[in-house]
């Protein structure tokens, strides 16, 4: 009862971290459109590592249709990005958004590898939930407002509606996995 | 023995009897015999199904189109008693509309539409 307390409470932690990072990039200067590209690619490469944490380690249809869906459309996504990107002529560039968002994933997936079997699946899609709303937060507010290219725009643009349908569907079966 | 005039007058009345057979056949037809089946589509977008609730005629074709780069689905909601399987992009799917229907997208669970019979 205790490590699960604790467990809630880093959860917590990092999102807040992660979420202040978000939006202290909004007060240091506008990212490029190439740091842009770099925070999509990673930021939907961190879900598609989750979701293969899931298949591996679920076995609840529910959580595992879900980390499938999450690998497939994440990975289009990021298909579409390096199409962009290659179209333009651009190269996605490192800066402090994707390296703060890697830094919490390989907090997370050591959480979601060591959690207990029996914790793993509500672990996991709570993660998704909360996960979806940071990264909808810093799309809607910050990767749309600051980028340039209107075809990086009309991507980031697409991928919203993605990203609340994904979040609606782990609060589906955030739902049934707690009954 | 008939005459060449009276055969004429025969074969003429009875040209005429069929010709007024027929006119009132097609007076008195059915409006929903002559009703030709629309093809209505529905676009996929944006995680939406374009228009969301559809009223058609008993009969008509419902296409749905995946827009998106996400796959897709049409699946019945209450029981998926039928499915179209994962469309890719610029994919297409047709349903014959025989009652209403209500469905979603197996794939992203939240997309939902409806398909209703006009009365
Ligand atoms: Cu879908």
């Amino acid at each position: 009862m205790k490590t699960k307390m604790n467990y809630k409470l880093i959860v917590i932690c990092t999102l807040v971290m992660g979420i202040s990072s978000l939006m202290m990039a909004q007060d240091t200067p506008p990212l490029t459109d190439p740091e842009i590209a770099s925070v999509a690619v990673v930021a939907n490469q961190i879900d598609i590592d989750y979701g293969k944490v899931a298949i591996k380690r679920s076995k609840n249809k529910e959580v595992t249709d879900f980390a499938n869906r999450m690998i497939e459309d994440h990975s289009a996504v990021i298909k579409q990005a390096v199409a962009l990107v290659t179209k333009l002529g651009v190269t996605p560039k490192d800066n402090a958004v994707s390296q703060s968002l890697m830094t919490q994933s390989k907090e997370t997936l050591k959480k979601l590898n060591s959690v207990s079997k029996m914790d793993f699946d509500k672990t996991y899609i709570d993660n998704e939930v909360a996960y979806h709303e940071a990264v909808i937060g810093a799309v809607k507010n910050v990767l749309i407002p600051q980028a340039q290219n209107s075809e990086l725009k009309d991507l980031l643009e697409a991928v919203l509606p993605a990203l609340e349908a994904h979040l609606g569907h782990a609060k589906m079966a955030q739902t049934k996995i707690s009954k | 023995m008939q005459t060449h005039k009276s055969l004429v007058s025969k074969y003429l009345l009875t040209l005429a009897v069929m010709i007024c057979f027929l006119v009132i056949l097609m007076g008195f037809k059915n409006p929903e015999d002559t009703y030709k089946p629309t093809r209505h589509t529905v676009t996929i977008f944006k995680m939406k199904f374009n228009p969301e609730n559809l009223v058609v005629n008993k009969g008509d074709t419902v296409v749905w189109i995946n827009k998106d780069f996400y796959q897709h689905d049409v699946t019945e909601l209450t029981s998926k008693k039928w499915t179209s399987k994962p469309l890719n992009q610029g994919e297409s799917w047709s349903k014959v509309i025989t009652e209403d229907i209500k469905y979603y997208c197996d794939l992203h669970k939240v997309m939902k539409g409806t398909i209703t019979i006009a009365k």
